[in-house]
């Protein structure tokens, strides 16, 4: 077979791209370690000391270590939630063949279309009428529901795949429904469960203006996101600390992705394409 | 039924037992209930609500909000903040969608073809999509400052390195702009090139024997055969600049200088959070919904299927 003669336009495109996405990280990393000073001067050299004194400030400063914990707990418990509350939907709607699951079907599918984000301020008043506001409580149920339509229909089309018999041959020996869901269906559906957690996982604790104008300004209770922008008001710009405080806020995603590489590549495809 | 009569005879009892409840499941999925419950209150009830708020005169959280018709709607319309918004954020994807989607193109294209460092080049792509949009916004805010790396490196290379990208009116929307291709171009080509992977490999032998070069391969079989899925990514990126948008113009530019980078997102979280004027608000928020909807239409009629 003929070896290809690479393309040269999209070659010479596709590094200087890559290119760009990889100097502002490592210029991140290194400015994280200098003064305001070296890092006008020496933008692209690697720190005199390795200096952790800006990480001291960026999390001393902004309470990082307390956001970070915020942010697992919310994270958490808004997976825990979304799997609780997507993975007997997607069962029943497998199973389902009358019109009433074709319905719940579609409107989930429906759900995708819907540009939800332009109903920023009526979800704020939700979250005061239930007196959940300034809290993390009230993420934690917000969060499932944005990611119900992708995590039902995604489920579904795993559980699809399960043959009747299996579920049938299940019954017939008296396994009650749950059951049958926990036995024959969840085992099944790992890849599919995967897929979720780790879409869900990125959604979650990357998300901003939602959690920005629910839990407001509280050290207490605000999430990693929230408290990362605060440093841009408390240390002005001084950009050694911003920059170590953005590191840091980093670190726990990509700690995930470097431990699931392929999974969470196979994830971030499927669950786009299901929009 | 007639099995009712007498007592079962022994354990077989089985398939009649568990017959009636489940056919009955599977004409009502009971278990999806709780889901879609969860889903109607929380984000179609907010979405409802919007219409009910855009018609009324509401200054204020602590003010009882008063029935205004479509007053809000003539308030927006007449006012030339709201113009300015819909021209930055028309600027923001006229601009920026079709280069976001034809780099990623060009870039999916070159992935799949398999050539050397594309494991690599797959890993790197990744990386914005990881990235929240505060970590994004501060490493740019850094990297555009007057004496950030960009002027940094404008100034090595002989031109003027003093400028303020972001509080500079003829620069700040152009820098969003770029900092909404640098995050999507790569996930846009990820997604991409997993279509573009499917394309049967004779396909592509055919046309080379035919004499396509790499142009001729990338814009006559790679783009039409993956057209509808072209459009699809093209309508998540829409939907994303459109309406994530506010985030980067809160953190970079609180819509400044002036109004020059005041996107209509913006303006919905501008006019609730900051001016408290929440009929104008949701009013816009309308006008917001109504626009998503009908880009994403004329994005799947551009982008349809040929075949």
């Amino acid at each position: 077979m003929k070896k290809l003669r690479l393309p040269r336009i999209s070659g010479i495109l596709a590094w200087v791209y890559a290119a760009l996405l990889v100097i502002p990280f490592y210029y991140l990393i290194v400015s994280s370690f200098k003064e305001n000073d070296d890092i006008f001067t020496n933008p692209l050299s690697l720190p005199a000391v390795w200096d952790t004194g800006n990480y001291a400030e960026a999390i001393g400063n902004a309470d990082l270590v307390r956001a970070i914990a915020n942010s697992v707990i919310v994270t958490g418990l808004a997976l825990a939630l979304t799997l609780l509350l997507a993975v007997p939907a997607a069962f029943a709607l497998s199973r389902a063949t009358g019109r009433a699951g074709r319905m719940v079907e579609a409107t989930f599918s429906l759900g995708f279309l819907i540009p939800t984000f332009a109903a920023l301020f009526p979800t704020f008043l939700l979250a005061a009428a239930t007196g959940l506001f300034h809290t993390r409580t009230f993420l934690v149920f917000l969060l499932p529901a944005t990611a119900m339509p992708l995590a039902v229909v995604i489920l579904t089309q795993f559980m699809r795949t399960i043959p009747r018999e299996l579920e049938e041959a299940a019954s017939m020996d008296g396994a009650s429904t749950l059951t049958v869901l926990r036995h024959v269906h969840l085992p099944i559906c790992v890849p599919g469960i995967a897929t979720v957690v780790l879409l869900c996982f990125l959604s979650f604790w990357n998300e901003y203006l939602y959690s920005l104008i629910i839990i407001g300004p509280d050290p207490a209770q605000r999430t990693i996101q929230v408290a990362l922008p605060t440093l841009q008001l408390t240390t002005g710009t001084d950009y050694g600390v911003l920059m170590a405080g953005t590191v840091f806020t980093l670190v726990p995603v990509f700690l995930v992705y470097a431990l699931t590489q392929r999974q969470m590549q196979r994830a971030l495809v499927s669950g786009a394409v299901k929009g | 039924m007639a099995t009712q009569v007498e007592p079962p005879p022994t354990v077989r009892s089985g398939p009649t037992r568990t017959d009636g409840p489940s056919a009955w499941r599977e004409k009502f999925p009971g278990l999806a209930l709780p889901g879609l419950i969860w889903y109607a209150v929380f984000t179609i009830g907010p979405v409802l609500a919007m219409f009910v708020i855009a018609m009324l005169r509401w200054p204020g959280m602590l003010v009882d909000p008063t029935f205004a018709g479509f007053d809000n709607f003539v308030d927006v319309f007449s006012d030339p903040v709201f113009w300015d918004a819909l021209r930055n954020s028309a600027t923001q994807i006229v601009v920026g969608l079709p280069i976001m989607i034809v780099l990623a193109f060009l870039l999916a294209f070159h992935v799949v073809r398999k050539p050397r460092g594309h494991r690599v080049l797959r890993f790197v792509l990744f990386v914005p999509a990881l990235i929240s949009a505060p970590a994004t916004a501060l490493m740019f805010y850094s990297l555009l400052n007057p004496d950030g790396l960009v002027n940094g490196v404008l100034e090595a290379l002989g031109f003027d390195g003093s400028r303020a990208w972001l509080a500079d009116e003829s620069t700040a929307l152009a820098s969003l702009i770029v900092i909404d291709l640098w995050a999507g171009i790569g996930y846009s080509a990820v997604l991409l090139a997993s279509r573009l992977d499917s394309v049967e490999e004779e396909v592509v032998q055919a046309a080379m024997i035919d004499g396509a070069g790499n142009g001729r391969l990338a814009w006559g079989i790679y783009w039409p055969i993956a057209r509808d899925f072209i459009g699809v990514v093209a309508m998540l990126q829409f939907l994303s600049i459109l309406f994530s948008s506010a985030q980067n113009v809160l953190l970079l530019t609180k819509g400044g200088p002036g109004t020059s980078t005041t996107t209509l997102s913006y303006l919905i979280y501008q006019k609730a959070f900051v001016d408290a004027d929440l009929g104008y608000s949701q009013a816009v928020g309308l006008v917001l919904f109504v626009l998503g909807l009908l880009g994403m239409f004329c994005i799947r009629r551009l982008l349809r299927a040929t075949h």
